[in-house]
Order: C-alpha cells, then structure tokens, then sequence
C-alpha cells in the first residue's frame, strides 16, 4: 500500500472528528457561524494537502523540480503527529477557555451571594 | 420609578474612594431614580472596601483579584440579579464626574439606547496629548480587528439598559474588556453610542490610569482574543 495512503487513512479520522466536532459546537451554540467555518476550513485544507501530497510530488518530480526522496515511514510518523497535535491544541484551548469561563462565574456568583450575606450582616 | 445601579469596579482605591461614592450619592439623592451605588472590590490590600461601606455604597468583594474585565461583570451580574433597570460604570479613581454619570442614565432612559459609552475623546480638551493618542490607537486597532467604530472604546464610563445587562457578557478580564464588550455587543445586536463626557486628570488618577505601555499589553490581549475566536 501506497506511503501517502496510509498517511491519508492515519489522519482521515482527526480531521473528520474535528469537522463534526466543530459543526456540533455551532449547533450546541457554543461556537459562532464564523468560528465554525474557519475550523471547518482549516480542517478540510489539511484534508486536501493530504489529497494532494501524492500528485503534487509526482508532478514536481516529473518536470524536476524536486530531487527529494518520497515518503519514508518516518514521514508518515511525523505528519501524522503534526495533525493529532494540532487536533489536541484545537481540542485543549476550548476547553481551557470554557473551564476559565465556569470559574470566572463561580467566583462572580460566589462574590455576589457572600456579599450580600455581609451587608445584610452589617445593616 | 427607575431603578439605576452605579458600578465603581475598585482595586487599592482608598484614598478617593469615599469622595467618589459621597460625590455620585449626592447627585442622585437629587433625582428621581432609585440609585444604589455598588463597589466592586477586587480584592483590594488597603480598606477600599470598609471606607466604600461607610460611604453609602453596597459592597461587592471579589475573593481574588481578577482584573477590571472581571470587576465590571460581577457589577453588572449583581445589577441584573437585583432587577436593576439601567446599569452604569464609572472609574474609582475620580476621573469621571458624576454629572456626567447622571447626564448618561437620563439620556439612556429617554432613548432605545442598549450600551452608551461616555467617550472623553469627542472633546478631548483638557487631556494629554499621549493619553489622546493612547485612546486614539486603541480605538484605531479595536476597529480593526473587530469592525466598531468608536471614538474612545477604553472608555470606564458605559451606561446599560436592562437587556443589555441580560444579554451583555464577554471573556477577558483585564482592559482588554472594553474593547471585546463593544465586539460582543455587536455580535449580539444592541444598540450602542456614544456621548460626550469629561475626564478629570489629577494626579491620582493619572498615576491611576492606564498608560500606553498597557495599551500594547491591551493590543496583544485583543489579537489573541480574536484569533483564539477563529481557530480556538
């Protein structure tokens, strides 16, 4: 089997969970319409390099303007860590920004309900 | 009758204060809202909080320090949990002139205003050319990055009807706030502008205010904040 369609198939699922995954996001209404097309855009041009990889090294070859070698294994390796890299970054901040949000909140509504208590204690 | 809640976000504020919270109680004792000013603590060394109280203002204390961004959400949070009709911030150093926060409610209650910004830059006579410039850049970048046209969007002086209170909430916690409270009410709908206000620069308050150092501080805030809302 072809390097570059085990590269495919390696990453295909990343991409496809991040694509639903942002299309469910906007759906729960937790992401805008223009965040979810900019992930779905970055996603699917990641998808499309991966396409294209093969072709386009043949093509470069060809007319010779590449004399580099094809696809190792160790490229496979290290493309495919890039993607789930990027995948679990994407992943990581939402989820940061989201729990950073739960505790501005909690310390908000906390603040509020304790303050009230003093000030009933005080008057 | 109206009911406004005056929010004066504080942080090691003690020695103005009492003046400021007397100064806006004063202004509102004379008129026929039903005003309560509200000090948002956060987290204070000193005994803003105890001179605020003694003052006539209700106090809110944050347990941590979380920033302006944070102050002002708590004080609109309690705002609209106590069934507030107009919200409005004004800073705790004495910039703000409490006429000026008076003048704001009023024209907010006559018109379908949701967020009116007290901008010190329609007329700017009165404050340095470097904090002119400062607040200029800022707008400058804030419509840049985010499409809002603003004449002073650092402005502490905001004013907000009750669906704004409701609606109105944004994720930053530092400066940066008032520039991402304008993007948010955008992206929601509100109806926002602007009048003219004037800022009083003693030498507390400057040594107060933000300086332009922040401002690039601010700028990166934004930028991030902005990319994070695309890629994030």
């Amino acid at each position: 089997m072809s390097r570059y369609l085990i590269l495919l198939i390696i990453n295909l699922p990343f991409i496809l969970i991040a694509i639903v995954s942002a299309v469910t996001q906007y759906k729960l209404k937790h992401f805008t319409r223009r965040r979810m097309w900019a992930q779905i855009l970055t996603w699917a041009a990641i998808l499309v390099a991966l396409i294209v990889a093969q072709p386009l090294y043949n093509w470069l070859l060809f007319n010779n303007w590449t004399d580099t070698e094809s696809l190792s294994l160790f490229d496979v390796i290290q493309i495919t860590a890039i993607v789930a890299l990027i995948y679990i970054a994407t992943r990581l901040r939402a989820k940061t920004d989201a729990l950073e949000q739960r505790l501005a909140s909690l310390h908000r509504e906390t603040s509020i309900i304790l303050s009230s208590k003093n000030n009933k204690n005080a008057s | 009758m109206i009911k406004v809640c005056i929010i004066i976000p504080a942080f090691n504020e003690s020695a103005v204060i009492a003046d400021v919270v007397k100064d806006v109680v004063k202004q509102f004792d004379k008129t026929s809202y039903l005003a309560t000013v509200v000090v948002v603590n956060d987290s204070s060394e000193d005994n803003t909080s105890m001179l605020a109280r003694g003052a006539g203002a209700t106090v809110v204390d944050h347990i941590i320090n979380c920033g302006a961004g944070g102050a002002t959400a708590t004080g609109l949070r309690y705002a609209e949990l106590n069934g507030f009709d107009i919200g409005a911030t004004m800073d705790a150093d004495g910039q703000h002139m409490s006429a000026d926060v008076l003048r704001g409610v009023d024209i907010l209650a006559k018109s379908g205003t949701d967020l009116l910004i007290g901008s010190r830059l329609i007329d700017s006579s009165g404050m340095s050319r470097v904090k002119v410039l400062g607040n200029w850049g800022l707008s400058f970048i804030t419509r840049l990055l985010f499409g809002i046209k603003s004449t002073d969007s650092q402005s502490g002086m905001r004013i907000f009807s009750r669906k704004a209170l409701r609606k109105l909430r944004w994720k930053t916690s530092g400066y940066e706030f008032c520039s991402e409270m304008l993007w948010r009410a955008h992206q929601i709908g509100l109806k926002v502008d602007e009048y003219s206000i004037k800022a009083v620069y003693t030498d507390y308050s400057k040594s107060k205010g933000q300086n332009n150092w922040n401002g690039v501080n601010i700028v990166k805030s934004l930028i991030k904040r902005r990319i994070a809302e695309l890629i994030g």
